[in-house]
């Protein structure tokens, strides 16, 4: 039997969308390709020379090889400081989650703390970093040792540029993987426990493999940040030799008419670098088995 | 998980016996290592920390000393000459910019690769995804000369790149939201006869609610905690916090200075944080 009030109802219950569900997408996809393919297409273009500031277009390669041995020295400096600091970061974040995990005053403080740094910008975390770590900072102060006080701020290690990195990342790592944990590690390892798993034994068993594809992306993305941010190796690092970012900035705002083609190649590598991270990290994150 | 229990054992005696013996827990070394543990990574948290707050109040602090020989506000005057208002202003403007930007967008695009996946949704989610790969002074230089030449205003200009550079977040926020979105509610709504307003201001909204305040909240961070596109766009015409942080740690002597200015970046988000977390636990009935 079909009634009249059934069709009405019918077709009141999937109204028409005015716009197909897939163009939804359109606004956002518009904003970031302008940004992403027109910027990485044009900063190519300039360092090819094919946008000079003055004179004719033409292809070449002069850019990249100006400065081919401080790009290197660069690119393995700043390869250096990211890989160091991201390192520590997802140590120090994996054990801060750790603590998290089990609840009670000290994952409750632990997790306050880590959040306070999550909200401040790294110029901040850097200018802070300075008051700590500085031959007059707060640390030299307090432990009076004027003279001996190494050179972590704009010393030969770059020391104080890593501490920034790894304190900002790893309480973004360590959240991270805390809620990761959160939802679904409690049930393996009680499960573990009863079948007689250690400490070491669930460490390595259960919550190393549980948290691997967080770790892995929040890894990936704290490299990315630090290989490719400026402020903080500007204003905590030593003038030469100078990280990626350093050089290109230096270049870009210098006045010679063949710096902006020089800064531009320098920031295509530092781009390809990124890039190569990124694809060796989604390569090692499909044999992960959790990794949908 | 099943257990099978030796026969004249209740269940709550293995409970009590588990949670006694340590199953999970750990026994009075591991506790005392964990509790050293704790206290460790609470003192790295928040040492960076420190000098910014002795520094605030320190009116005179010359070297060897440990503790700041006079205290006082006079960085908050030193710091408020300098243009902190002005900054402050700057920074909550673009902050909210970029996330009223962003935040929408970003429900749309994932709303988009949630319900109506498409052969171009591999595309879109590349695409989404792909300003965390790529550092953002890469694309500023290039984008500059992009710029100047469509005569877009550099403030248009300093929002449009951190949208794109928000929208990652916001997606992938909105998207994980989604995931555990059951439409048929919606449904349910439009077959009791709502109209789509009030199918949006009724369902969909309060279902969302939550993840849309995380969102809009990361959106907001990554305008507020920008340096670099700021100044490489901006070129001066917009002046934020993270700017005068960096003029004033650059130069030398400035240390109460920088120290007022930075706690002025950290105050907001802390206290939206602070205010979230205190409406989110009032009303737990709330969340999906």
């Amino acid at each position: 039997m079909f009634l009249p009030e059934t069709e009405v109802l019918i077709t009141r219950s999937r109204p028409k969308p005015r716009v197909p569900g897939a163009l939804l997408a359109v606004p956002a996809i518009v904003i970031v390709a302008f940004v992403v393919v027109g910027g990485s297409a044009m900063v190519t273009a300039q360092s090819l020379g094919l946008m000079p500031l003055v004179g004719r277009p033409e292809l070449s390669t002069a850019a990249y090889t100006a400065h081919g041995g401080d790009l290197l020295v660069g690119g393995g400096l700043s390869l250096a400081i990211a890989g160091t600091s991201t390192l520590l970061a997802c140590l120090i974040g994996f054990m801060a989650a750790l603590i998290m995990m089990q609840g009670r005053w000290c994952g409750k403080l632990v997790a306050a703390m880590s959040s306070l740094s999550i909200p401040l910008p790294h110029i901040v975390g850097a200018a802070a970093t300075g008051l700590l770590l500085a031959d007059s900072g707060l640390l030299a102060r307090v432990f009076g040792t004027a003279e001996r006080w190494p050179p972590l701020v704009g010393g030969p290690w770059w020391a104080a540029v890593i501490f920034e990195y790894a304190w900002k990342e790893s309480a973004f790592v360590g959240l991270v993987l805390a809620g990761t944990l959160a939802t679904r590690s409690v049930d393996y390892e009680e499960t573990a426990a009863l079948l007689g798993a250690g400490r070491l034994g669930r460490l390595r068993h259960v919550l190393l493999p549980l948290s691997l594809p967080a770790l892995m992306t929040s890894g990936t993305i704290a490299f990315i940040y630090s290989f490719g941010s400026y402020e903080v190796a500007w204003l905590l690092g030593r003038p030469y030799p100078e990280p990626l970012p350093v050089m290109a900035l230096r270049l870009y705002n210098s006045v010679t008419l063949t710096s902006r083609p020089e800064a531009a190649a320098v920031a295509v590598v530092t781009a390809a670098v990124s890039l190569c991270a990124v694809l060796m990290a989604l390569a090692f994150l499909r044999k992960i088995p959790l990794w949908r | 998980m099943a257990v099978t229990l030796p026969p004249g054992l209740p269940r709550e005696a293995l409970r009590k016996d588990a949670a006694r013996n340590g199953l999970t827990r750990s026994r009075a070394a591991g506790r005392i290592l964990r509790t050293a543990t704790a206290a460790a990574l609470a003192v790295w948290f928040v040492l960076p920390l420190v000098p910014l707050g002795l520094w605030v109040f320190a009116d005179r602090w010359s070297y060897p000393a440990p503790l700041p020989q006079h205290w006082g506000l006079e960085n908050v005057d030193s710091a408020l000459s300098r243009g902190a208002a002005t900054g402050f202003a700057g920074s909550l403007a673009l902050g909210l910019a970029v996330s009223a930007l962003a935040t929408p967008l970003g429900v749309l695009a994932a709303r988009s690769l949630a319900f109506h996946p498409s052969r171009w949704s591999a595309l879109f989610s590349a695409l989404l995804f792909a300003p965390l790969a790529l550092p953002a002074f890469v694309t500023v230089f290039g984008l500059n000369v992009l710029l100047v030449r469509l005569q877009v205003p550099s403030s248009a200009g300093v929002v449009l790149v951190l949208t794109a550079y928000a929208l990652p977040y916001t997606t992938y926020v909105m998207r994980l939201a989604f995931g555990a979105h059951d439409l048929g509610f919606e449904e349910e709504a439009c077959t009791l006869g709502a109209t789509r307003g009030q199918v949006f201001l009724r369902v969909q909204l309060p279902l969302i609610a939550p993840a849309l305040a995380r969102a809009a909240f990361l959106a907001f961070l990554v305008g507020w905690s920008d340096y670099l596109v700021t100044v490489l766009i901006g070129g001066g015409s917009l002046v934020t916090v993270p700017l005068l942080v960096a003029s004033a740690a650059a130069g030398t002597g400035n240390d109460g200075i920088v120290a007022v200015l930075s706690l002025i970046a950290l105050a907001p988000p802390l206290a939206l944080l602070l205010f979230a977390g205190m409406t989110g636990r009032r009303r737990p009935g709330a969340r999906p």
